[in-house]
């Protein structure tokens, strides 16, 4: 199921998103707190990268600065080495708690970014169909977010972030209120949808298990102020075996470099 | 379960259709408790026209329907022959509904705007502030002198009442609006300020905008009953015409027919509500 219409680019040496020296502050009870500090990583043309580190270390806010939702104080960010100036089309944003638009039904949240001007597709409703198709909601074309689960409402969010086939995947904590077993299998479609359509992601978790599940690259994040403690590759086939050795080995070394190996699990 | 599926459901009808029973019955009882209290007050009352009983009041509001009257169409000319009742209604409406439509146009309008934008809202709050608290009655002073009091003073009177709470409801709708949804809203290449309005700011305000406008129904008529009452064509003045005559029986007719046009309005206006906010 090929979502992109756009030839494979060819390989390069210039990364798909370039993050350097991102610096953010933001201002909380007349106190200026330090969200991000320093900040630096890159993403490739189609890795899946997945952003780690306890809960407010700023790595949502790193998320929205990518997205052009924040203005970094200090340092920019690239895409394509164009820096960021503001949200754009190229970039579509899966949030935490599904920010559906809760008077659109199924078919009309995912339509949403399909409506705008600057999107060109010649068939709109065979496209919506199509997403539908993908995440699995036949059936619920018409139904309003408020009668669906929260698994079923992260799905409609997926697709209406994929709709206008962004180049950049940004996910914050997407499936942080679903319940285990939906988790998992979100993961499955996630990894099949991103297979099919060649996105980079960037997704933020605090979940160690959910990281090494899912990523080409962990960045690892500390707190207060947010930077990033080290990048690694997780060099195993998918799909990803929980129990394996492999897996088990990185889930460890990850929760050594962030110290504190009680409170990773939230 | 499964076997005592039929029997189950019809146990749970059964509760449903007694509870409504038992409050239907109930709200039967309270008007029957009340109707006998006005009864007993109107018999023991001297003289007997300061307090009508239900049956001449009964009698005053068929009566009205059974005469008719004619009315000046404004802005057409002409005259109109309507039964009585329906030609002082038809009356008040002629200013009541420019003033309701025209006042929550304008309070609505307004309400997004400063709700919206955060540089008009620094240069009105404090005026809004000083304004706010006239009661819109207040105005009839001006509404006399501008217009005279008749339908345009009337309708002017029932705008200021329409567009306060309008305009509370729209701006308390908009402010209201969830960061996130706008957020979402704009990584899906929504960019214009006017776009983000219609779009997000809109459907989102929806809910209270509605509200505002229903409760200001309500609200515009007991204002444009107050305008009547210092002379502008309608209802309201009928009402203080009869009771110069003594006529309170007829007083209270009108008092009866303000309440059941309120009432139709009121359940019209929730049906279409529950329509277009079938979302929520």
């Amino acid at each position: 199921m090929a979502l992109s219409d756009s030839p494979t680019t060819t390989v390069d040496s210039t990364p798909k998103i370039a993050v350097e020296n991102v610096s953010n502050a933001y201002e909380s009870g007349g106190e200026s707190v330090q969200a991000l500090s320093d900040v630096s990583f890159s993403v490739d043309d189609g890795e899946f990268c997945c952003v780690v580190g306890p809960s407010g270390c700023g790595k949502t806010t790193l998320l929205r600065t990518i997205a052009g939702l924040e203005t970094p104080d200090s340092g920019s960010v690239l895409v394509d080495d164009e820096p960021v100036t503001g949200p754009g089309l190229d970039r579509g944003m899966v949030f935490q708690e599904y920010a559906l638009f809760p008077w659109r039904t199924v078919r009309g949240n995912i339509r949403f970014g399909l409506d705008r001007p600057a999107c060109g597709c010649s068939d709109c409703e065979r496209r919506v169909q199509k997403l539908v198709d993908l995440v699995g909601l036949d059936g619920f074309e018409d139904s309003y977010p408020k009668a669906l689960s929260g698994g079923m409402k992260q799905r409609v969010g997926i697709a209406r972030a994929i709709a206008p086939d962004p180049e950049i995947l940004l996910m914050d904590e997407p499936f942080g209120s679903v319940d285990a077993r939906t988790r998992d299998r979100l993961h499955d479609e996630l990894i099949n949808i991103w297979a099919s359509t060649n996105q980079s992601i960037v997704f933020v978790t605090h979940d160690i298990d959910e990281a090494v599940t899912l990523a080409d690259k962990i960045v690892i994040m500390d707190s207060e102020p947010g930077t990033v403690r080290s990048t690694l590759s997780v060099d195993l086939s998918r799909p990803r075996d929980r129990t394996a050795t492999g897996f088990v080995d990185y889930v460890a070394q990850i929760r050594d470099e962030l110290g504190s190996p009680t409170e990773t699990k939230c | 379960m499964s076997i005592h599926t039929e029997h189950g459901t019809d146990t749970a009808a059964d509760t449903w259709y007694e509870a409504d029973l038992r409050r239907y019955l109930r709200g039967v009882g309270g008007l029957t408790v009340f109707l006998a209290v006005w009864w007993t007050g109107a018999a023991i009352t001297q003289p007997s026209y300061l307090l009508p009983g239900p049956a001449e009041s009964a009698q005053a509001f068929i009566e009205l329907f059974a005469t008719t009257t004619d009315i000046p169409l404004p802005l057409l000319g002409g005259t109109l022959t309507l039964p009585t009742a329906l030609a002082h209604l038809t009356q008040t409406l002629f200013h009541y509904v420019p003033g309701l439509l025209l006042g929550s146009a304008c309070g609505i309008g307004l309400g997004l705007a400063m709700g919206w934008s955060g540089r008009l809202d620094d240069w009105l709050q404090p005026l809004i502030r000083v304004l706010r608290p006239i009661p819109p009655l207040a105005w009839i002073v001006f509404a006399i002198v501008w217009f005279g009091i008749h339908h345009t003073g009337a309708a002017f009177i029932v705008f200021i009442g329409a567009f306060w709470i309008n305009f509370y409801g729209a701006y308390g709708g908009v402010e209201g609006v969830d960061g996130e949804l706008t957020d979402a809203a704009a990584t899906l290449g929504v960019e214009r300020d006017l776009s983000m309005l219609k779009l997000v700011a809109l459907p989102s305000a929806a809910p209270q905008i509605l509200t505002g406008f229903r409760t200001s129904i309500g609200r515009c008529w007991m204002i444009v009953v107050g305008a009547e009452l210092f002379g502008a064509p309608g209802v309201g003045y009928e009402i203080i015409n009869a009771s110069n005559n003594l006529a309170m029986d007829t007083s209270v007719a009108y008092m009866l027919l303000i309440s059941l046009a309120f009432l139709c309005m009121d359940v019209g206006f929730r049906l279409f509500e529950r329509r277009i906010l079938a979302w929520r």
